[in-house]
Parts: C-alpha cells; sequence; structure tokens
C-alpha cells in the first residue's frame, strides 16, 4: 500500500516536471523577441539594440535552454510569480485577488451542478427505459453540446436583458455571480447526470443484490449501503474530468461576464504578452490539476483497490 | 439511431457544399441593410456590417467543420503513433510515453489551447496546431491500451518470431484491430473541436473576425444584443446542432462497436 502511495505521488511529481518543461518550451519558443518585450514595458521608447541586449543578458535570454529553464524554475519552486512584466507589479498578490474571484464561482458553480443531476439521476433511474429517463438523457446530450460561452450569451440575453431580473456584468456584489454559476453548473450537470446515471444503473446489476434483497434488507438501506458505493466509483473518477471542464469553462464565461478572475487574468496577459503573468497561472493550474487527480487516484485505491494494478 | 448518422452526414456535406448554396457574398457589406431582421430577402437577417447571415453561416460550416475535421484527424495521427509506440518500444519507452501523454494531460486541454494559440499569436494556423497539439492524449491512451493487450495474443507473437519488423506488426496486426474504438474516441473529439474552434474564435485567438467562423461570428454579435438577439442565436445553433448530432452518431457507433466485440 505505502508503495503504490509512493508510486503515485512520484508519479505526479515526474508528470509536473514535464508539464514545467513542455511549458517553459513554449514560452521559449514564442514568436516575438521576449528581450524586447521587456525592455518595452520597462522603458517605453529606449529602445536601442544595446538596451535589448543588456537586457536579454540581465534576465538570462542568452544562455542556452536548458540553463535559462534552471533559472526560470527556481523560483517558481517556491512558489515565487515574479513582477509583471507590463504593469512592474508583483504578480502574487494580484493573482490573489483574482483567485478569490474564481474560487468561490467555482464552488457555486460545483454545487448547482450536483443539485441538478443528483435527483435527476435518481428520478431517472427509477424507470430505466421509462418517459423520465428518456427525458434525462435526451436534456443531458443536449446540455453537453451547448458551448459554455454560447449558454452565457443566451443566459444574458434572457435574464439581464429581456427580464431585467439579474446583472450581467462585474463581480461587485454576490448577485453578479449567479449568472455565470449557473452556465458553468448546467454545463456540469449535464455531464455528471449521464455518469452518475449509469453508475446507478451498472451498481443495480451487480449480482450480490439480489441475496442481500432476499435476506430481507429494506430497499432504503439497500440503495444507501450497497448501491450508493458502487455508483460511487465512477462518479471519482470524473471529477477530475468535471474539473478541466470547470476551468476551462471559467476562463470563457469570466470573460463573458467580465469577472476579474483567473480566466480574465489569463486572457488579459496572454493579449499583452505578460509572459510572469501567464505562467504564473498555467503553473497554478497544472499544480491545482495534478493535485487533484493524485488524490482521486489515493481515494480510488481506498474504494476499489483492485483499480490501477495493471496500469503503467 | 441511423436517423442520426444521416443527420450527421447531411452536416458534413453541407461543409463541402453549403457554400455553394449561399444565396448571398458573405463579406458582401450592405450598410443601408445593416441589422435588418429575417425577412424574405434575408432569411437570417443581417448582421452590423448588413453581411447576409444565412451566407455566412453557410460558409463558415467551412471552417467550424472543415478545421474540427482536420485537426481531430491531425491528433488521431499523432496518438496513434505515440499510443503504438509504447507497447511496441519496450518497457522503458512505454514509461516515457507515458508519462509524457500525462505531462500533456496535466492540463485541461481548452485552457491550454487558448494559452497555445494566443502566444503564438492568433491565427488559423495557430488554432490548428493549438489544438491538434493538446488533443491527441485520448487516442494515445486507447492505442497503447489495445496494443498491449494485444501484445500476448498468439499471432502477435508469431509475427515477432518471424522476424517481422515492428513496424509491419503495428500496420498489419495492431491497426486493424484499433480502428473500431480509434473511430469512437474520433467522433468525440471531433466535437469537442467544433466546441474548442469556436470558443477560441469567439476569444479572439482563433479565426480572425471578416472570416465567417461561427465562433467569430458570436463575438460580432455579442455587441448588438440589445438591438437584434435573433443575429446570436444563428451561430450557436448550428454549433449545438452539429456537436450534437456527432456526438449522437459517435454513441450509436459505440454501442454497435460493444456488441461486435461482444458476439466475437
Amino acid at each position: 500500500m505505502i508503495g503504490t502511495v509512493a508510486g503515485l505521488i512520484l508519479r505526479a511529481i515526474v508528470v509536473l516536471s514535464g508539464t514545467a518543461i513542455i511549458t517553459f518550451a513554449l514560452l521559449w519558443n514564442a514568436p516575438g523577441d521576449p528581450a524586447q518585450a521587456i525592455a518595452m514595458a520597462r522603458f517605453d521608447a529606449l529602445l536601442t539594440e544595446d538596451v535589448i541586449d543588456q537586457v536579454r543578458e540581465e534576465v538570462g535570454l542568452n544562455t542556452s535552454f536548458w540553463s535559462a529553464f534552471v533559472d526560470w524554475i527556481a523560483p517558481l519552486l517556491v512558489l515565487d510569480f515574479g513582477y509583471s512584466s507590463v504593469t512592474g507589479r508583483p504578480v502574487g498578490p494580484d493573482l490573489w485577488v483574482a483567485i478569490t474571484y474564481t474560487f468561490p464561482l467555482a464552488v457555486m458553480a460545483l454545487a448547482i451542478g450536483l443539485a441538478i443531476s443528483l435527483p435527476l439521476a435518481i428520478i431517472a433511474t427509477k424507470n430505466p427505459g421509462g418517459m423520465l429517463d428518456r427525458l434525462a438523457v435526451a436534456t443531458a446530450s443536449m446540455g453537453t453540446a451547448i458551448p459554455a460561452f454560447w449558454l452565457g450569451l443566451l443566459l444574458i440575453l434572457l435574464f439581464a436583458v429581456q427580464l431585467n431580473w439579474l446583472p450581467a456584468m462585474g463581480a461587485r456584489t454576490p448577485v453578479h455571480s449567479i449568472l455565470p454559476a449557473m452556465t458553468l453548473g448546467f454545463g456540469i450537470a449535464a455531464s455528471l447526470t449521464r455518469i452518475i446515471r449509469s453508475g446507478i444503473l451498472e451498481a443495480r446489476d451487480q449480482p450480490f443484490l439480489p441475496a442481500i434483497r432476499r435476506r430481507g434488507v429494506p430497499v432504503r438501506a439497500i440503495g444507501r449501503d450497497h448501491i450508493a458505493p458502487h455508483a460511487a466509483v465512477p462518479v471519482v473518477t470524473v471529477v477530475g474530468l468535471e474539473l478541466a471542464f470547470l476551468l476551462e469553462g471559467l476562463v470563457v464565461v469570466e470573460v463573458i461576464f467580465g469577472r476579474p478572475g483567473l480566466g480574465t487574468f489569463l486572457t488579459s496577459a496572454i493579449v499583452a504578452r505578460d509572459f510572469p503573468h501567464v505562467q504564473a497561472v498555467v503553473v497554478l493550474v497544472a499544480l491545482v490539476f495534478v493535485t487533484v487527480n493524485l488524490i482521486i487516484d489515493l481515494i480510488y485505491k481506498r474504494i476499489d483497490p483492485r483499480i490501477g494494478e495493471h496500469d503503467a | 439511431m441511423r436517423s442520426v448518422t444521416y443527420l450527421a452526414v447531411a452536416i458534413f456535406l453541407l461543409a463541402i457544399v453549403g457554400p455553394f448554396f449561399a444565396p448571398y457574398d458573405p463579406a458582401a457589406i450592405n450598410i443601408p441593410k445593416r441589422l435588418s431582421p429575417p425577412s424574405s430577402e434575408f432569411f437570417l437577417g443581417t448582421d452590423a456590417l448588413g453581411r447576409d447571415i444565412l451566407s455566412r453561416l453557410l460558409h463558415g460550416a467551412r471552417y467550424s467543420l472543415g478545421l474540427a475535421f482536420l485537426i481531430s484527424f491531425i491528433a488521431l495521427v499523432i496518438g496513434t503513433v505515440v499510443g503504438l509506440l509504447a507497447p511496441l518500444g519496450g518497457k522503458i519507452a512505454d514509461w516515457l510515453i507515458m508519462r509524457t501523454t500525462d505531462s500533456f494531460l496535466a492540463f485541461p486541454e481548452l485552457v491550454a489551447a487558448v494559452v497555445i494559440a494566443g502566444l503564438m499569436g492568433a491565427g488559423m494556423w495557430s488554432l490548428i496546431f493549438a489544438l491538434s497539439v493538446t488533443g491527441w492524449m485520448r487516442y494515445a491512451r486507447v492505442a497503447r491500451g489495445i496494443g498491449l493487450s494485444l501484445q500476448s495474443r498468439g499471432y502477435v507473437i508469431q509475427a515477432k518470431l518471424a522476424g517481422l519488423s515492428p513496424l509491419a506488426i503495428a500496420r498489419w496486426h495492431y491497426l486493424p484491430s484499433l480502428v473500431p474504438s480509434l473511430t469512437v474516441v474520433w467522433t468525440g473529439m471531433f466535437a469537442r473541436a467544433i466546441i474548442g474552434i469556436s470558443t477560441l474564435s469567439f476569444l479572439g485567438f482563433g479565426v480572425q473576425p471578416p472570416t465567417p467562423e461561427w465562433g467569430a461570428m458570436l463575438l460580432d454579435a455579442r455587441i448588438h444584443m440589445r438591438s437584434t438577439p435573433l443575429q446570436m442565436i444563428w451561430p450557436g445553433l448550428a454549433v449545438v446542432v452539429s456537436v450534437l448530432a456527432i456526438n449522437l452518431a459517435g454513441d450509436a457507433l459505440r454501442d454497435s462497436v460493444a456488441e461486435r466485440s461482444e458476439h466475437q
């Protein structure tokens, strides 16, 4: 057990290093001269060749790929994200402010997604293949086909423009996060419904259930003690996928609703070619993503020790 | 389910022949008729520059669907090659390849695509590169899984003993078994690519405005949400219908593949 846990952690570290190398290779090969960009941000008009060369030397851009990589990764290992190449302010505090906008939104979206999908899946599986079941599956298929940005625009159109019930732009009050959270929550609900539904159906087919039933265990207790844990296995896996969906959706939704969260932070940094900002978000997202997936793997091992034995 | 497959094929054909049915030039600017509602002259109305929305949708299919096809196909090729290198190359190669795949997976695909396309500079080639390079991992995992399960099959071992090169084994013994599963993965990735292209274009990192791509059209339409909300409905509806049709066709395909492997 300890061996596999150590193995999983080692694997996560290897993966993170790989991600770091890929990210740095991308920044290293990004078109345009980064030294020129930094010089421009720092000294505005004083752009002679000498100045650019000196900046290149100072930032360490004239060295080889690997030594530049070591210089780049060292401060990131202690979560020092450096200074914005546009504003010159330290990246850390600005990043933190963005997180305080993004995190509550993500939690709200997950809550909405679960609040819709769980009852829907349970109602649907009462009578598999029946009207309600088909309706739930159709709605879920529909939901996964709608791109987050269009759903967001439609909700703005309905609730902000036509009905004038909710504010659409900005993040001043908690009310402002209702529409973005709904946009993300519906998308999550669509994919979760399908997975929870098939999880319940599969758990119900388990051969030991008739035996338990014949022993006279009440229906409610069977659902709680025997079906739910089985249905939980695929759901746990999907949490990782949902997180990916959530992060992708957050970028788009924050831009549409003009929220100053991580997504807006990232896209405006890309447009301004503010590399320290971009890499801070990239490092943060990879860290969160790999950590969550590591935790999922560990939980997985606990729920079902058979899983992953033959996985490399 | 057959009807869904027909619908998917119809949408696909539309991308090829659609532009010939367009009543107007998708780039023809007609300022006096700007933002006009649907009428017998303009079936779906016109946009802020008076361009016919129906014509733009039909031409846009070529970008939205055609590029999605190209991207998912490039990713399919990369993924299959990478995935097959793992079982053919031995234990160390397998470990290295799978950790590389994991490293690429350690990042939500669309976020990675936004970063890559954005840093490369917005444009169609950046878009193709960004979405292909972030979209091959699922194929690789499926190809590797099937490849590993085939490794111990009698005919593969025999082929190895007969001195067949790894390339030949991959071509004649692995590839045919991969086709059904990879096709199912491909339909899913095709649908994802459509959403990816429109999302990136909507954010301004993909196909650039004068080109009538569906996501870029939504970006244009968004500003005029109050005056002409309908203008925002059409391109989104086009994305949803295409993605839904392809997803459902993929589901049907998966069911028939599963059925066939049960019969074997």
